[in-house]
């Protein structure tokens, strides 16, 4: 790392961009929006212009790559009160309403140029005023001066730089955005603007995607002309991973660090041919020198990929980071077929923030529009077969009844998460998308169309999250052993016992916490899981969303693992009653598992394919295991080993307990210390305490 | 059949040898070291771990240590790994305890994991019959043999053992071609002083020597056996 990067690295980590910042009220604006009655893409246009107006260039000393957050908040487009009467009236957003969890297409935007945009744009105004197509003639109106604001603030940015000397971004600004980039340099720059728009516009998880295919061909001409070598590109892509970290507080997000920055590097090209290149091999290392959280790396994988590439993904691991995550090109890419993406759509996918596989610039997938809750869904089923609901606590009567067998349970169980998919698909029949004129722009097709991306893009899927997943297998097959097989207590009674917390029955606890748990490579739980996968995978065949595209079942939880824990009461694994599910495609918390093989063993059991949307199997290693010098490639062999057979997507955290304990009681020694959350990395020291303890909860008994 | 008792079966192990292992800990053992972090190893009986739980906590975890296995079931439920032991150039490290002490279960089991190509590795203490040590031994793919004290009289002392019979295996092991390093575990007060140093580098004579440090955590599983942890006492 060079002595430039380390300063900006330091600084940037002390927070010296946040003396820039200043508040801008923005209630007068969305008073004015109400009172004259604006229309959406009008108010999102205003939004963005005068957001940028706002801002003022800000250079932090030694940079060579401009662009710094200065406005704190973004305007509000709408009131509380007009997204509630929407709502009231019929229609649903996804989470805030605007376009979010989506990666631009900025590849081509950072080639032509905004220039070529406005071209685009102007001609196409004519053919639409020509046609008479009032709605293409407004959205246009609108992306142009959206995009001329864009361009305003960047030519603010090169004259306050050259009144300041900073010659060299002044000249880079005289390039791009306006015109395509001519070097790796403009082209990050051109990124950076790019990137840092749409977060004033008002979008948010914006991704970076394949920043290692789309930026190749700079890197590549530089490097031949002798522009650049390994040394100075490492430099150059250094500082835009930097800047990734300076306005990253000011995004939105449950928690800090769940920003959505997600980059995806390797797999194959839209031709199919292998794209992990020297551009991957850099930021890998990049981040390694860096150790930030953000950008977060996710790396796309084969059958075909050699140890060498997972031994550069696992050193990354072994710095505590958190990512690379992985992804599996064998499984992914034959689902999003199956969902209809086409095959060089497909082989170009990357991950919208977290992991819900999107297709940047031409997917507008609302890929965690809801969540499914396994333990919601069993808790219910066990209800309806000893007819109680969870508010009566009398004791049940089974007396009379036709005998129920193990089967009827899983069948309650699965029917039940049926009557739940179903109703989403009824929630989501009519689901808006508020305007981006700005992030339209720099995506695929929406000039050429005339209509913002929230009409529609190529892709227009729904994602729904399955959360649980392995605390209500794992409580089947406790269902099965302690009522069905052992007849320790009938269902009724257990019911019962789940509403008291177990109280009164330590024997019973003890028996459903010593039943066949998921982790384990036990068949006796892991062929309910295969049915289970199976059933939630097809859940919504023949399901349409309202915006025509297809529903996708994923294994992820995102956030919901963390509320779906809190509406339901002790489940039949022996989770008693608060304590926390486990994230996304895992083990559940407390449960003893033999190891990591036997983890992967059981979660790549099902065939993950059509549960597809998104949802790593998490692995928690202790840091000692890097101590050893052979410690990498062993668990670069354990990635492999589940990149084999079958497994969708892989997160691995190094940790160690004892320094999360430490650093709950002191944090302040603790503050570059990173941990995997969900689906992204964050410091640890700044997430609430309910999921510092769910983190530390997972690497307990292990 | 003969049957052999062990008392951990663990995972992914990284400390014990090549590619991704699984460490079988076999129970029982002729030794008493002083500073043992395995005392569940110890004895040849089953035992209960009392584990203290947290205040208000409502599930006991007390465990039973130690599970008979037939040659068949063991070699079973280790091959369950054989993929990603053949993909990584991994397998099996036998550990304990003292494997050793379980030499005819051993040779039963061996074959077992061999016919699937599995490498196999030992830790031991060496302290067992020699023709015992050579008949398991020289079909091993390598050896961690521990040395622990060079001194008969301070060999006793700490571990109630004959340094005798360790330095007839091990002067058999050196010869054998049977790749091997030495270990030696650094026990503050008792072989982790220079001369100590010196004199195990003079022994090694060349052969790998591995220095582990001493675990502080060490005791912390004697009083869950209702143990008294000998190091408190002895040093």
């Amino acid at each position: 790392m060079t002595e430039r990067i380390k300063s900006l690295l330091e600084r940037t980590f002390d927070k010296e961009q946040r003396k820039f910042r200043r508040d801008v009220d923005w209630k007068p604006l969305l008073e004015r929006f109400i009172a004259d009655g604006i229309d959406d893409e009008a108010r999102a246009r205003i939004g963005l212009v005068e957001m940028l107006k706002a801002e003022t260039p800000a250079f932090m000393d030694g940079e060579r790559l401009a662009f710094l957050r200065t406005v704190r908040g973004i305007p509000d487009l709408h009131s509380d009160a007009e997204m509630d009467a929407r709502r009231a009236a019929g229609t649903a957003f996804g989470e805030k309403g605007v376009v979010f969890n989506l990666t631009a297409d900025f590849g081509p935007t950072i080639r032509d140029g905004l220039d070529a945009r406005l071209a685009e744009i102007s001609t196409r105004i004519e053919q639409a005023k020509a046609a008479n197509d009032a709605e293409g003639v407004g959205f246009l109106e609108n992306a142009a001066l959206s995009t001329r604001a864009v361009l305003d603030l960047s030519d603010r940015y090169r004259a306050a730089a050259e009144e300041r000397g900073l010659s060299e971004i002044a000249a880079t600004l005289a390039q791009v955005p306006h015109k395509g980039a001519r070097s790796f340099h403009e082209a990050l720059q051109a990124l950076r603007i790019l990137h840092y728009a749409m977060w004033c516009e008002g979008e948010y998880h914006c991704g970076l995607g394949r920043i290692d295919q789309y930026l190749l061909p700079y890197f590549e001409a530089d490097i031949a002309a002798g522009r650049l070598t390994e040394e100075t590109a490492l430099e150059e892509l250094e500082e835009f991973f930097i800047a990734c970290n300076r306005d990253s507080d000011l995004y939105i997000g449950v928690q800090q660090g769940d920003n959505g920055q997600s980059v995806m590097l390797g797999g194959v090209t839209r031709d199919g041919r292998p794209a992990f290149n020297a551009l991957s091999r850099l930021c890998l290392k990049a981040c390694g020198e860096l150790k930030l959280v953000d950008p977060k790396i996710n790396l796309r994988v084969d059958r075909s990929t050699p140890l060498e590439v997972y031994k550069l993904g696992t050193e990354l691991t072994a710095k505590g980071l958190g990512f690379p995550q992985y992804a599996n090109d064998d499984v992914v890419i034959p689902a999003l077929q199956r969902w209809g993406y086409e095959l060089e759509d497909a082989r170009d996918y990357s991950v919208a923030a977290c992991w819900e596989f999107l297709v940047p610039g031409c997917g507008m997938d609302i890929n965690n529009i809801d969540a499914v809750s396994f333990v919601g869904s069993l808790d219910a089923a066990l209800r309806t077969m000893v007819g109680r609901s969870p508010r009566d606590r009398r004791g049940g009567q089974g007396a009379g009844r036709p005998t129920i067998v193990y089967e009827d349970v899983e069948a309650k169980f699965l029917a039940e998460i049926q009557r739940r998919a179903d109703a989403l698909v009824e929630k989501y029949r009519h689901v808006e998308i508020l305007p981006g004129p700005f992030v339209s722009v720099i995506s695929m097709d929406c000039i050429a169309n005339a209509r913002d991306i929230c009409k529609g893009a190529k892709y227009n899927n729904f994602g729904i999250h399955g959360t649980g997943i392995a605390v209500a297998v794992d409580s089947l097959a406790s269902v099965r052993e302690l009522v069905f097989e052992r007849k320790l207590v009938s269902l009724d009674e257990l019911v019962h016992l789940l509403d008291t917390d177990f109280e009164g029955r330590p024997d019973i606890l003890a028996a459903a916490k010593a039943a066949p748990k998921m982790g384990n490579a036990d068949t006796r739980v892991d062929e309910i899981a295969r049915r289970v996968i199976a059933f939630w995978g097809h859940v919504f065949d023949g399901r349409k969303n309202g915006r025509g595209g297809v529903f996708r079942p994923g294994t992820g939880s995102a956030m919901y693992y963390i509320w779906h824990a809190r509406e339901v009461p002790a489940s039949a694994d022996g989770r008693l009653r608060g304590e926390p599910l486990s994230a996304n495609w895992a083990p559940a918390l407390d449960v003893p598992v033999k190891g990591p093989v036997s983890v992967v063993r059981s979660f790549t059991e099902p065939d993950l394919g059509p549960v597809c949307n998104g949802g790593p199997l998490t692995i928690e290693i202790h840091d000692s295991a890097f101590a050893m010098p052979d410690g990498v490639e062993k668990v670069a062999h354990l990635v492999k080993f589940f990149i084999e057979r079958g497994g969708h997507q892989l997160q691995i955290n190094t940790i160690n307990r004892e320094t999360l304990l430490d650093a709950q009681a002191h944090p302040e020694r603790h503050r570059h210390l990173i941990v995997r959350v969900w689906g992204w990395s964050g410091y640890f020291i700044e997430l609430d305490k309910e999921y510092q303890d769910q983190i530390i909860k997972r690497v307990e008994l292990k | 059949m003969k049957s052999g008792r062990v008392f951990e079966i663990r995972e992914f192990t990284l400390h014990d040898g090549p590619g991704v292992r699984t460490t079988v800990f076999f129970k029982g053992c002729p030794l008493r070291c002083a500073w043992c972090h395995n005392p569940e190893g110890q004895s040849f009986e089953i035992e209960t771990i009392h584990v203290k739980t947290s205040v208000g906590s409502r599930v006991s975890r007390d465990r039973i240590v130690g599970q008979d296995w037939t040659a068949d079931a063991l070699a079973t439920e280790l091959l369950r790994n054989a993929d990603i032991m053949a993909q990584s150039g991994g397998g099996v490290t036998f550990s304990g305890g003292e494997p050793l002490a379980q030499a005819e279960f051993l040779l039963e089991l061996m074959p077992l994991l061999k016919e699937k190509e599995v490498h196999l590795a030992i830790e031991t203490g060496g302290h067992v019959p020699h023709e015992t040590y050579r008949r398991v031994v020289s079909r091993m793919d390598f050896v961690y043999q521990d040395l622990k004290l060079l001194d008969a009289a301070a060999f006793k002392r700490w571990t109630g053992g004959d340094l005798d019979i360790v330095l007839e295996n091990v002067s058999w092991l050196r010869g054998s071609g049977v790749p091997f390093v030495f270990r030696v575990p650094c026990i503050p007060g008792v072989n982790d002083d220079a001369a100590s140093r010196a004199a195990f580098d003079a022994f090694a004579d060349g052969a790998r020597i591995e220095y582990l440090p001493y675990n502080a955590a060490a005791g912390a599983k004697y009083p869950m056996l209702g143990r008294i942890f000998p190091m408190a006492t002895l040093g």
